[in-house]
């Protein structure tokens, strides 16, 4: 007799992919992109719509392959990651330039539909201790250009890969460094930076170990980062199925500025407190 | 002339306060076969022990050549001493003539004379050295073994030699075959024996005395006609069962 | 850009970072034997620090690399960014096995075997060196073979704190969404790993005196 396989089978498979028509919602495997798969699935759920979480899951590669492959129905993409990373087009400064393409190119390519921005933009930041820019007093990556040649960077991946990261950074001001810059994974560079084994790294603008580490952000006076724009990307299909998702991700839009987005993540990764009691909060105390 | 090489002063050993030997008390004179006959757990192996220091006394003392096992230095008195147990205690990641020859390597002879040795040895005891020297010994039969052990025990031509039940695991036919041999063997070189077994008529075959040990006591010491005509009745209760 | 394209146009960095991971792997292989047989060969003589030695090493083996690179960073000496904070982590998990299998294997040798070798008049030292680790060897290696997999495999994490090797083209690959360059990467590894699984196989078999 087959039945007890047959059986086994179909509870894997109910394991795996929850109740088959519920929203599949994804986010990557760092805090923030946690915090806002979290929003999406708690702000569906608000909508009466049936969800299943399947959080931190690997980088941009994996949740944007899932979700071509319709293993995932939605998560919160970054328009500049999408547009320089996955589409792989030429830096673009232009933050509506940038969404327009996207959003058309992945609804023709894919048939996915970028929503309305959250409403803050995550770019890179170039990190210095708060102390060295006191002492310096240093405000701004210009500012940095004079000091730099004595300083050691260690940047992540993404970043010294990425057409707009390292390379056009050193460019654009002229940047010398006291040697070649180490890379590492992005979580340890604060760490190796807060220790002083670092002088120089490159962060995310929203990251709440700015605060917590005691880091300065130095301004992009130049305008070389591409704005990257926050939004929930969803497959079309889902948004047939659920015209309700369509209101609910659209009340989002808008909601969550640069400060909201810093302190949410403060309260995850420095005050240590559940993802879902942080972003329940948050959605109370939004107007309905 | 009698020479006592072992004695027992009031010896005696015990583990966690529990006595398992002794006291016990006798000497083992040059050129003689003592056997130790008890049942298990009679304290015979626990006694053979303390002869090469494996264990030490701990209360009363055992000497070797006059000197008590607590002021010999141990690697040096066991060296002196031929040590043979049931087969197993053969080295099995060692040929058979690395097995026979190792007391002599550890005590630097030269290689020459370690091989010559060796092909003297397995002579004796009746292994063609051509065909066995490189053998390993789970290619050998129990009685092979047993015959590879007695070699290495006689490889440094020590003067006295402990035997503990080395014949026990082997078939009647090798182990009257094996006795018989041992016993010249030992007699024709000269060695002084003390050997533990459990069985009446291997100990009345080898020995020139015996001595019967029970639940750590030594009930009863004297020759095998002194055993045999013996009144007292455990003597006479194991001699039955023989 | 396919992966053997990739691999084609690459070659020179390619062989480079296959150089510094086996660095990586050598490296921190002998250290951790080097700590583990030794320790492995006290936890048999000292039975009181079994416990609290193996717990550690197994406790090591639970933590998530990165969190473990985490700790390593502050340290002076053993700590920092680079090659040497990799290799001190690539030691700390290649411990348990070596010391485990040391212990096991040396603990397994028969008691009869042990006491004949003392009643011949072999010294501590020769005990050990003669007998005990000879019947042991077996099983250290199968220990060793383990530690060494397993060194193959996490030094990839090693991109993660500036170690090199060929994590960094894992690492790459996944920043740039970019197969051919993960690839480039995880292939080279997949076959370190089993040449070296291969390799200390036969070199185990050799040294097995059961046959």
């Amino acid at each position: 007799m087959r039945v007890p396989a047959a059986w086994l089978l179909g509870l894997l498979v109910a394991a795996g992919c929850g109740r088959s028509d519920a929203v599949i919602v994804g986010s990557k495997n760092f805090t923030e992109s946690v915090i806002l798969g979290e929003l999406v699935a708690q702000q569906l759920e608000r909508y009466g719509i049936p969800v299943v979480r399947k959080l931190n899951l690997g980088g941009t590669l994996v949740c944007h392959r899932a979700i071509v492959a319709g293993q995932l129905d939605v998560y919160v993409e970054y328009t500049g990651t999408a547009y320089a990373a996955i589409l792989e087009l030429p830096p673009e400064r232009d933050a509506a330039r940038v969404r327009q393409a996207v959003d058309s190119i992945y609804r023709a390519r894919w048939d996915l539909i970028w929503t309305e921005p959250l409403g803050f933009e995550n770019t890179f930041a170039i990190l210095i201790r708060r102390k060295d820019a006191e002492r310096l007093g240093i405000r701004t990556i210009s500012d940095a250009v004079r000091y730099a040649p004595s300083w050691r960077p260690v940047f992540g991946y993404e970043f010294m890969e990425r057409a707009d990261g390292y390379r056009g950074l050193v460019e654009t001001y002229g940047l010398k460094f006291a040697r070649a810059p180490s890379t590492m994974d992005l979580g340890l560079t604060y760490r190796a930076l807060a220790e002083g084994i670092a002088d120089i790294i490159s962060g995310n603008s929203t990251d709440g170990q700015i605060e917590a580490l005691n880091l300065f952000a130095l301004e992009d006076d130049r305008n070389y980062f591409p704005p990257y724009e926050a939004a929930p990307v969803i497959r079309a299909a889902v948004l047939e199925r659920y015209p309700a998702a369509r209101e609910a991700l659209r009340q989002l839009g808008g909601k969550l500025d640069e400060a909201t987005m810093r302190r949410l993540n403060y309260q995850v990764d420095v005050a240590r407190r559940t993802v879902p009691e942080v972003v329940r909060e948050f959605l109370d105390q939004l107007p309905r | 002339m009698k020479e006592a090489v072992i004695e027992f002063k009031d010896a005696c050993y015990g583990i966690d306060g529990r006595e398992i030997l002794g006291p016990v008390s006798l000497e083992v004179n040059r050129g003689e076969t003592l056997v130790l006959l008890g049942k298990s757990g009679s304290g015979k192996t626990t006694a053979l022990r303390l002869i090469n220091g494996l264990l030490l006394p701990t209360a009363g003392e055992v000497a070797v050549e006059g000197v008590s096992t607590k002021q010999w230095d141990l690697v040096r008195l066991r060296r002196s001493i031929g040590y043979m147990i049931q087969e197993i205690g053969l080295f099995p990641h060692m040929s058979v003539g690395r097995n026979v020859g190792l007391v002599p390597r550890l005590e630097g002879w030269p290689k020459p004379r370690v091989r010559e040795r060796v092909r003297e040895l397995l002579e004796l005891v009746g292994l063609p050295p051509g065909e066995f020297e490189d053998r390993m010994p789970a290619e050998l039969s129990g009685g092979q073994r047993q015959r590879v052990g007695v070699a290495r025990a006689l490889a440094a031509d020590p003067p006295i030699l402990l035997c503990d039940e080395p014949f026990g695991a082997l078939d009647p036919l090798t182990r009257s075959e094996l006795q018989q041999e041992f016993k010249s063997l030992s007699r024709r070189l000269g060695k002084t024996v003390v050997f533990v077994t459990h069985d009446v008529k291997e100990a009345v075959f080898l020995a020139s005395r015996i001595a019967l040990l029970d639940a750590g006591r030594l009930h009863f010491l004297g020759t095998v006609d002194e055993f045999l005509a013996s009144g007292d009745s455990r003597v006479a209760a194991l001699r039955d069962l023989a | 850009m396919s992966f053997f394209e990739y691999l084609a146009r690459n070659q020179g960095e390619v062989a480079a970072r296959t150089l510094e991971h086996l660095w990586l792997v050598f490296a921190s292989l002998s250290l951790a034997i080097a700590i583990g047989i030794p320790l492995g060969i006290v936890l048999t003589r000292k039975p009181a620090m079994r416990g609290p030695v193996l717990g550690f090493a197994n406790v090591v083996q639970t933590i998530p690399s990165l969190a473990l690179f985490g700790f390593l960073i502050p340290l002076p000496f053993i700590g920092g960014i680079g090659a040497r904070t990799a290799i001190v982590a690539l030691v700390l998990y290649g411990l348990l096995p070596i010391i485990r299998n040391t212990y096991t294997g040396i603990s397994s040798v028969d008691a009869s075997i042990r006491e004949a070798a003392k009643g011949m008049g072999m010294t501590d030292a020769q005990l050990l060196f003669m007998v005990e680790l000879r019947l042991a060897a077996p099983v250290i290696l199968a220990g060793i073979r383990i530690a060494a997999v397993l060194a193959v495999g996490i030094a990839t994490i090693a991109a993660a704190i500036g170690g090199g090797g060929l994590g960094e083209f894992i690492f790459r690959g996944v920043a740039m969404v970019n197969h051919a360059v993960i690839l480039a990467g995880a292939v080279p590894a997949a076959l370190l790993a089993l040449l070296a699984d291969g390799g200390l196989h036969l070199l185990e078999r050799s040294l097995d005196w059961r046959r």
